[in-house]
């Protein structure tokens, strides 16, 4: 066995598993890979601080798409800025790098992890063997850290899963290589240079004034407040547009996947951010931004409200044109509450 | 929103939440993905009764095995060909009921991939109508 950079071992074989990466659950994938990361590259941040500094909160509704077969929304921003932000705002620069075939992917990340360095690669969900089968949908933006490979085997780093997992080559070829909107074409990424410090309140400020602005101010009429706003206008639609119940049913229930389950801290991560703004608040000694961080709790109260109502009535085929009104007046309040808070969020943080 | 209503029962997956600890400050906690402590077997039971309709169509000549897999995925026609890497009028064609014999050999190999289930799945749903 020989040492390698960062306590790794290395055997004849060529196995590699760099057994000083501390493999931790985080709430989202984007968020949980950078933060992993930076940990091990020496720097102290955590999940909260990394989503709020690259202002990962957001919201935008989707009704008619051609890559999605219903309605959707997504709850964060545009996947891959959280690391482009991030850089800007704390001067963490990444290595970065997408690849035209799967050979050169495999190389580059073979070569990566087995010199030592945990790398980050993104992929189609839809492949990953360990993950179970009611979870594995076509989703092309999910990030996973790869520590290790053993023979035909690389050991993962996934934040949604408690202990470290293996995976096949071939099924990582064929996450990482999967076609369609937002295909990965084998992208990955590690911090290649970490600063030993930077201005905190710089980068928060700019981190929620970035947000505030996604949130309010952007003049598309599906993105932010405006979003929500549309999806409460355009949920009463859903039953016309749905093959029958059962598939209705199956959608309305997805609403609860979006905001608690998919990796979202609950609430569609309303809950992160308001931990975000409670740290933020004692790292710049900004009091105010602790009684933000409060009501921020108390909307994402609501939107769990909103979540486990629609996991209720889709369970129970309640699906009548009253319960879809009363989401419609939960989101649209959801929409009054938010955009009042990112107003006075702005004001505050001036 | 408080740490004791932030758990579910469910060791098959398990997530993290940010909740409110007892001493006020926010912390993430973690626990089971509600949903699928609660209802996971709604989810089996509408996906079974799917997979039997979908079936019953194929033999009723009304779909073909490709639009089986198409709707199980939830992919829309432009997404499964852009997955595929075929072109979209391609995949319209191969999705009509009575063009799955014409499909090549490679075409259907690029469908096995992006479903992720062997050729000979797809062609046994097609229940005989290929060798």
């Amino acid at each position: 066995m020989r040492k390698l950079r960062g306590g790794s071992q290395e055997t004849e074989n060529s196995v590699m598993i760099i057994e000083d990466y501390h493999h931790k659950m985080a709430a989202h994938c984007e968020s949980g890979s950078i933060t992993s990361l930076l940990n091990h590259a020496g720097m102290t941040i955590t999940e909260p601080m990394v989503f709020g500094i690259s202002s990962g909160i957001f919201f935008g509704y989707f009704h008619k798409m051609k890559s999605f077969a219903f309605p959707t929304f997504i709850v964060r921003n545009k996947p891959g800025q959280m690391r482009k932000n991030l850089h800007k705002r704390t001067g963490v620069r990444f290595y970065s790098k997408d690849f035209r075939n799967i050979d050169s992917g495999q190389i580059a990340l073979d070569n990566l992890v087995l010199s030592g360095i945990p790398t980050a690669t993104q992929v189609d969900m839809f492949y990953l063997d360990y993950v179970p089968s009611w979870e594995r949908v076509h989703i092309n933006v999910h990030f996973l850290v790869v520590i290790g490979k053993e023979d035909d085997l690389y050991k993962v780093s996934d934040s949604y899963f408690p202990n470290v997992v293996d995976l096949p080559v071939g099924s990582m070829n064929k996450a990482r290589f999967a076609q369609g909107s937002m295909s990965p074409k084998g992208f990955l990424f590690y911090p290649e240079f970490v600063p030993p410090s930077f201005d905190y309140e710089k980068a928060i400020r700019k981190g929620i004034k970035k947000a505030c602005f996604n949130m309010l101010c952007i003049p598309i009429p599906f993105l932010g407040i405006k979003g929500i706003r549309l999806f409460a206008k355009k949920i009463t639609d859903w039953p016309s547009m749905a093959r029958d119940t059962e598939h209705l049913s199956h959608e309305v229930m997805k609403i609860n996947i979006l905001l608690e389950d998919q990796g979202t801290g609950g609430a569609g991560f309303r809950f992160m951010y308001a931990t975000f703004l409670q740290q933020a608040s004692e790292m710049i000694n900004k009091p105010e931004l602790k009684a933000l961080a409060r009501e921020l709790m108390e909307i994402g109260d609501g939107w769990r409200e909103f979540s486990l109502f629609a996991a209720r009535i889709g369970k129970n085929r309640d699906l009548g044109p009253d319960k879809f009104k009363q989401m419609s007046e939960l989101l649209y309040q959801r929409a009054d509450k938010e955009e009042d808070f990112f107003k006075r969020l702005s004001k505050t943080i001036k | 929103m408080k740490e004791k209503d932030g758990y579910s029962d469910c060791p098959e997956q398990q997530v993290i939440l940010y909740v409110e600890k007892e001493d006020g400050k926010y912390g993430a906690m973690q626990t089971g993905s509600y949903i699928s402590a609660n209802y996971i077997d709604d989810f089996f039971f509408k996906r079974g009764n799917l997979e039997k309709t979908l079936q019953e169509k194929i033999e009723r000549g009304e779909i073909n095995a490709i639009e089986y897999y198409r709707v199980l995925e939830e992919l829309t026609v432009s997404e499964l060909a852009s997955r595929a890497g075929m072109m979209k009028w391609t995949v319209k064609r191969h999705l009509k009921p009575g063009n799955f014999n014409k499909i090549r050999e490679a075409s259907l190999k690029k469908y096995s991939e992006v479903f992720n289930v062997p050729i000979e799945e797809i062609a046994g749903r097609q229940s005989g109508n290929r060798k």
